[in-house]
């Protein structure tokens, strides 16, 4: 009797300390809303050559646990301008890609050719549509889907001066064989 | 499970280790008193895994750590586990007491015990340490002056003292080196000396327990387990419980952030109460005898004991044991009682008090409304019109303007010479300044050299040749300046007031005669009404009354505060304290 009511005092204290303990470890686990998609203006159209893609960083706020960095560079994107009516923006159409490969979330970078791109850690290779490309000897590439394509529209400003590209910029699930936004 | 643990002992022998502690007898019985060194252990516990808790999220450096002390109050259960380890070092500091005296009566530090005393009685100071390094890593304002002056008594030390004080802080203030110098004293240093000090405490314990070999018969002897064990952990979860509860209610502390311009009157811990006190007593070059001599001497009186209570007659050494326990409890309890029972008469020290619980808390709202920025937490005061508005109202402001309501209370000049600002620019604080009486009055141009001027005069004689709908024609014209303070503000009933006001400016009232309105009027003979009252209008008013917008050469006391035809190292106020100040006058 005397033995089980020390058992059971001493769990008692102890779970004092070690049931907040364990919910305090946990607390990383609780989703802080860190994804989701943010609309940002990133390049201006006149800057971009039909044909060669360019990247630019895309800025926003980030919340770094307690820390709250109003202006970070948070991701980078690679912009390309196709064919269109030379001089009419109005016609323009271009498409953007996250730099984040598919793979394991290396920054894609521009083959020397500047026709492909290429991720620096796994040699993934993607042609200027972003689909996978096997690598120099002929062997399938590591990317598991083509590079992410974001949303992106030609926004002008309010004053009818320049116009802009403007990116919808979120991540996605690396490792996947379909594209999965990251919540 | 019997043939596991069978298999563990044939290679460990776990159980031929455990046996002194299954077997231990205790010849007198068990006792409710012998609790207290099971108990300071489960707090020693409590602490280490509290600790190694808060170890996972806390980040020594002056920008970080009120940031990473806050966030750890957000985090689910930070706030309790904060609590736990802030308490259970308080509830550690208790029993190690009561665990010294206990001993000290039941003459348990008696040969060959002589090593648990003194190591149990060096787990004192090294305890002591432990709370000296830990309470300031919040780096909140009373943290940091608390390092400051224990760092300063350190200091003070003959010959070592400076060297150490440099050491501690990394530098000659407290700064980044100085939380991760504490940091590391606090977990990484002292633990270490503290688990050797406990390996020597417990093992010698271990040794010269009695076991149930050695034990004479006797009628009240029992064995330890359980029941002793059933006391230890009664009292433990007792103790736990205390700790729970007030970390559960109160919490830790967690001042507002580091800011030498925030004053406070700091105090130390309860338990430093004594020697703060103490040092009431000893001044100027004697201070070193409270803050060295006193506790140093107490502690190698502590340490003798084992070796002069044997050769003390037999009825002189219990005497003695217990007027020391007597004296130290009663010179505790008087030295600590006295100095709270000061503070608590003490009406500064108490509107101090209640001033650091406004800022912690204003602090703490910043934070979460709005984020830490990079620069580190203590620029959320900092730039908090709020917090920094008054201060620089008292300072730059408050000699000639108060800014307080109709019941006195707020910042009152000391030879009130110029206007009440409390309101400034609103309808009721406009409709006063068109008040026959109260525009020549105190609280509007009473005391300045316009006390006679046009304006009181213009506006007594509105009020002579009163016709039926003046009073209503004022109240439009308030209506009208106050939505110059802030445009697009108005409701819709309120629009046709403002529009009905404007006219009457430039018309009937004729205002515009000698101020300049919108398109109407000219500059020169009184202050602009465009935009009255807004953070544009008030910001080049405060820069320089004297500017042709405003008063010009008619201008009264009123000093430029940051004139823009100066360069910016002779204005009295930096653009970003005239940021502060206007938004707080406008709030």
């Amino acid at each position: 009797m005397l033995k089980w009511l020390s058992g059971a005092l001493g769990a008692a204290s102890a779970a004092v300390v070690v049931l907040p303990g364990g919910r305090f470890l946990a607390d990383a686990l609780r989703q802080r809303g860190s994804g989701g998609a943010v609309v940002k203006r990133v390049a201006r159209l006149d800057d971009l050559v039909v044909g060669k893609p360019k990247s630019y960083p895309v800025f926003d706020s980030r919340r770094d646990a307690w820390t709250l960095y109003p202006d970070q560079a948070i991701g980078r994107v690679w912009l390309l301008r196709e064919e269109g009516a030379p001089g009419d923006a109005e016609a323009s159409k271009v498409r953007a890609f996250t730099a984040v490969c598919p793979h394991l979330g290396c920054a894609i970078q521009l083959d020397s050719g500047g026709q492909r791109f290429v991720c620096p850690c796994h040699r993934a290779a993607f042609d200027l549509d972003g689909r996978p490309q096997p690598d120099e000897s002929g062997k399938k590439s590591h990317a598991p889907r083509g590079m992410d394509s974001l949303e992106c529209r030609l926004v002008r400003d309010s004053d009818e001066g320049n116009w802009w590209v403007e990116v919808q910029y979120e991540k996605f699930e690396s490792g996947l064989t379909t594209k999965v936004p990251k919540v | 499970m019997r043939v596991l643990l069978d298999w563990l002992d044939a290679r460990t022998g776990y159980r031929s280790f455990l046996a002194p502690f299954r077997e231990r007898i205790l010849p007198e019985g068990p006792s409710w008193w012998l609790t207290s060194a099971s108990c300071l252990a489960w707090v020693f516990a409590i602490e280490l895994v509290t600790g190694l808790l808060l170890m996972t999220t806390y980040s020594p450096s002056t920008t970080s750590a009120w940031a990473s002390v806050h966030y750890i109050e957000q985090s689910s259960a930070g706030r309790f586990v904060r609590g736990v380890h802030y308490f259970a070092s308080h509830a550690l500091i208790v029993l190690l007491a009561v665990h010294v005296l206990r001993v000290l009566v039941y003459r348990a530090f008696r040969a060959p015990r002589e090593l648990i005393w003194i190591s149990g009685l060096l787990l004192m100071p090294l305890v002591i340490a432990w709370a000296v390094t830990g309470n300031p890593l919040s780096a909140s304002q009373k943290a940091v002056t608390q390092i400051e002056v224990e760092a300063n008594i350190i200091g003070s030390t003959p010959l070592v003292g400076p060297a150490v004080q440099r050491l501690l802080l990394g530098g000659d203030e407290v700064g980044h080196l100085t939380f991760t110098h504490l940091y590391f004293l606090h977990v990484g240093l002292l633990p270490l000396a503290g688990l050797a000090l406990l390996a020597v405490h417990l093992s010698q314990v271990y040794r010269h327990a009695v076991v149930r070999e050695q034990l004479v018969a006797s009628g009240e002897a029992l064995p330890y387990w359980p029941y002793q064990s059933v006391r230890n952990a009664t009292v433990a979860t007792a103790v736990t419980a205390l700790i729970g509860w007030l970390a559960w209610r109160r919490g830790a502390p967690l001042d507002a952030p580091a800011d030498a311009d925030l004053a406070i009157l700091p105090r130390p811990e309860w338990y430093f109460r004594c020697l703060f006190e103490l040092r009431r007593y000893f001044t100027g070059d004697w201070e070193f005898i409270a803050t060295l001599v006193v506790p140093l001497a107490t502690l190698l009186f502590f340490l003798a004991i084992p070796f002069f209570d044997r050769y003390l007659p037999r009825r002189l050494a219990p005497a003695l044991r217990w007027s020391i326990v007597i004296l130290a409890i009663g010179a505790w309890d008087w030295l600590t009682w006295t100095s709270l029972a000061r503070d608590a008469s003490d009406e500064e020290y108490q509107t101090a008090r209640v001033r650091a619980a406004e800022l912690s808390e204003r602090a703490r709202q910043l934070a979460d409304a709005r984020g830490i920025p990079p620069e580190g937490a203590s620029t959320l005061l900092r730039d908090d019109a709020q917090t920094q508005g008054p201060l620089l109202f008292q300072r730059h402001c408050a000699s000639c303007h108060s800014c307080s309501d109709s019941g006195g209370a707020g910042i009152v000049a000391a030879t009130p010479s110029a206007p009440n600002l409390y309101g400034f620019g609103s309808t009721s604080w406009i409709a006063g300044l068109l008040d026959a009486e109260a525009v020549g009055g105190p609280h509007y141009l009473g005391h300045t050299k316009f006390a006679e001027g046009d304006m009181v005069t213009a506006i007594q004689e509105l009020h002579a040749d009163a016709s039926d709908d003046l009073t209503a024609q004022l109240r439009a014209v308030a209506h009208a300046l106050a939505a110059e303070a802030a445009p697009g503000q108005d409701s819709p009933q309120d629009e046709g007031l403002v529009s009905q006001g404007r006219g009457l400016i430039s018309g009937q009232l004729g205002c515009t005669n000698c101020h300049k309105f919108r398109d109407q009027g000219e500059l020169g003979s009184a202050p602009d009404l465009t935009g009255y009252g807004s953070r544009q209008w008030l910001e080049e008013f405060v820069r320089n009354p004297r500017d042709e917008r405003f008063y010009g050469d008619r201008n009264d006391r009123m000093p430029a505060f940051a004139a823009r035809s100066l360069p910016s190292d002779h204005h009295l106020l930096t653009d970003r304290e005239l940021r502060l100040l206007i938004d707080w006058l406008l709030h």
